[in-house]
């Protein structure tokens, strides 16, 4: 399995962030997973992610970092 | 952009924008009323023209455009579950519409009759909002140091309207009160617990995300509540107990908090990773400049109270916190809430290959710079009106200018929308709301 794409979102002003990963998750091939770092919860991705079928879980950092991994389910 | 995801955005866009288009017509009101009352009634902050000008400010301006946030907000931020949006912020959207320009009125004529009719309709407004908001903010798992401030600033809320629709109640039914120590309460909840502690739960997620600056300091972040919850109860007590050294102590120290906030969020902006400055930036530097003279001034009343003999000093510390502080965070906030809300209305209705406009170019910066300007000229004209009542004049209608830059950027983003939505095909089975 090839390195997973890392989408670093912390200093992209909204919606770069949003627009970066579903762009990437377009073509995410199957079984493969996307990491998007941030600052915040992305509750509108979420709610992107949940309604098509994406899984993710997210961890934070000492650096106040959300380390988000997502795949499709 | 994705061409093939599909969107569940919650809530409907005509939710929010209802009231963020709603909130700059009391603005304008507010500056043609000041123009045309003249500036002698500024001497007094009990005058009832400036207890009108300040209601058109608070719940016409502020308060509507903090529900329209607030309802987009908690959704979006918390991933927080507002229940029946369309209806409960057509009730509250409602109920406000109505109720302002009555209590407004009630002041100017004086007349009984108005403040019990604007108590029942601010009333039932702010309890529908205060009931379905809150509930969001209680059943959400969100973490983060957003969740507490705002919960803690809808509580604020409730105890805000509780003890002004007394007052008004108690104007209204001629009822034989002392009236004093409840609007001083209604006051302190009003600016320090909901609008001050909505503000900077909103800043500890829009300020680092937008304007690239590192976090908020965790110490700052995970005290601001309790502190300003105890100080506001210790406040409430000396009321009870009649209390100056408890209300002179609570006071310092809710101005000491908000201070701190002030110098934080200045100490990350000049950390901030993105070096361009767009007018939501200036708009809150500014304010968090003026917050901090904001405090200063009001700490040197506490120290020297006699200085509140002039009671022009009182009305410009007001005009500073409320036009200079919270209406210029909310014109800033505005110009990065909608634009962000429309875009993601119209990447989710978008037919699959589609793009939606540029968030950032929906209102042209020059526009935006130019309103600001505006705004601050306004400010520049009012801060000297109570010694120079003349000034009153050119700051009311600067004030009506300022707003109406507002509300005519606010829908020039709204033609944005329509000509995208015109242009393009609306994907099946998500009506335009």
């Amino acid at each position: 399995m090839s390195e997973p794409r890392v989408i670093d979102g912390r200093e992209m002003e909204p919606p770069g962030p949003l627009e970066a990963t579903l762009e990437a998750l377009d073509t995410l091939p199957p079984g493969e997973e996307l990491i998007l770092l941030l600052t915040c919860q992305p509750h509108p991705l979420y709610q992107v992610l949940r309604r098509n079928g994406y899984i993710w879980t997210e961890a934070w950092d000492d650096d106040f970092t959300n380390v988000i991994h997502i795949r499709a389910a | 952009m994705s061409a093939s995801l599909s969107f569940d955005q919650a809530p409907p866009i005509s939710v929010p924008l209802r009231f963020f288009l709603t909130a700059p017509l009391f603005g304008i009101v507010a500056g043609l009323v000041l123009a045309f009352s003249g500036g002698e009634a500024l001497s007094s902050r009990w005058h009832p023209v400036v207890l009108g000008l300040t209601h058109l400010l608070v719940a016409g301006f502020l308060l509507q455009a903090m529900a329209g946030a607030l309802f987009q907000f908690v959704p979006v931020v918390t991933g927080g579950n507002v229940r029946h949006p369309r209806l409960m912020a057509g009730l509250t959207h409602g109920s406000l519409s109505i109720g302002t320009p009555l209590l407004v009125l009630g002041f100017f004529t004086l007349a009984p009759m108005l403040f019990t009719m604007a108590a029942v309709f601010l009333g039932f407004g702010l309890l529908a909002l205060v009931l379905i908001v809150g509930m969001a903010l209680l059943q959400t798992k969100a973490q983060g140091a957003t969740l507490p401030a705002l919960q803690a600033a809808v509580f604020s809320l409730l105890i805000t309207a509780i003890l002004g629709v007394t007052l008004a109640l108690t104007i209204g039914k001629g009822i034989p009160l002392d009236i004093m120590p409840i609007l001083e309460a209604h006051q302190t909840w009003g600016l320090a617990g909901w609008a001050l502690m909505l503000l900077a739960g909103v800043s500890w997620s829009v300020v680092p995300m937008f304007q690239i600056t590192p976090p908020y300091p965790s110490l700052l972040t995970r005290s601001f509540v309790p502190t300003m919850l105890t100080a506001l109860g210790i406040f409430s007590s000396s009321l009870i107990f009649d209390s100056q050294l408890l209300a002179t102590g609570s006071k310092a120290l809710l101005l000491l908090v908000a201070a701190a906030f002030a110098g934080s969020t200045l100490r990350i902006q000049a950390k901030r990773k993105r070096k361009t400055t767009d007018s939501t930036l200036i708009f809150f530097r500014s304010a968090m400049v003026l917050l901090l003279v904001f405090c200063i001034g009001s700490l040197v009343l506490l120290v020297q109270p006699d200085l509140a003999n002039h009671t022009e000093i009182p009305v410009a510390l007001g005009i500073l916190l409320l036009q200079g502080v919270f209406a210029s965070t909310v014109c800033g906030m505005l110009y990065k809430i909608v634009p962000f809300l429309v875009w993601l209305y119209l990447q989710s209705r978008s037919a699959a290959g589609r793009i939606a406009p540029n968030m950032n170019k929906m209102i042209p910066p020059a526009h935006s710079r130019r309103q600001m300007w505006c705004h601050l000229l306004s400010l520049a004209l009012l801060l000297p009106s109570p010694w120079l009542p003349p000034l009153a004049y050119p700051a009311g209608l600067c004030l009506a200018l300022s707003y109406s830059g507002l509300l005519w950027n606010l829908l020039t983003v709204m033609k944005a929308y329509r000509l995208f939505i015109s242009q393009n095909s609306v994907v099946a089975g998500h009506p335009q709301s």
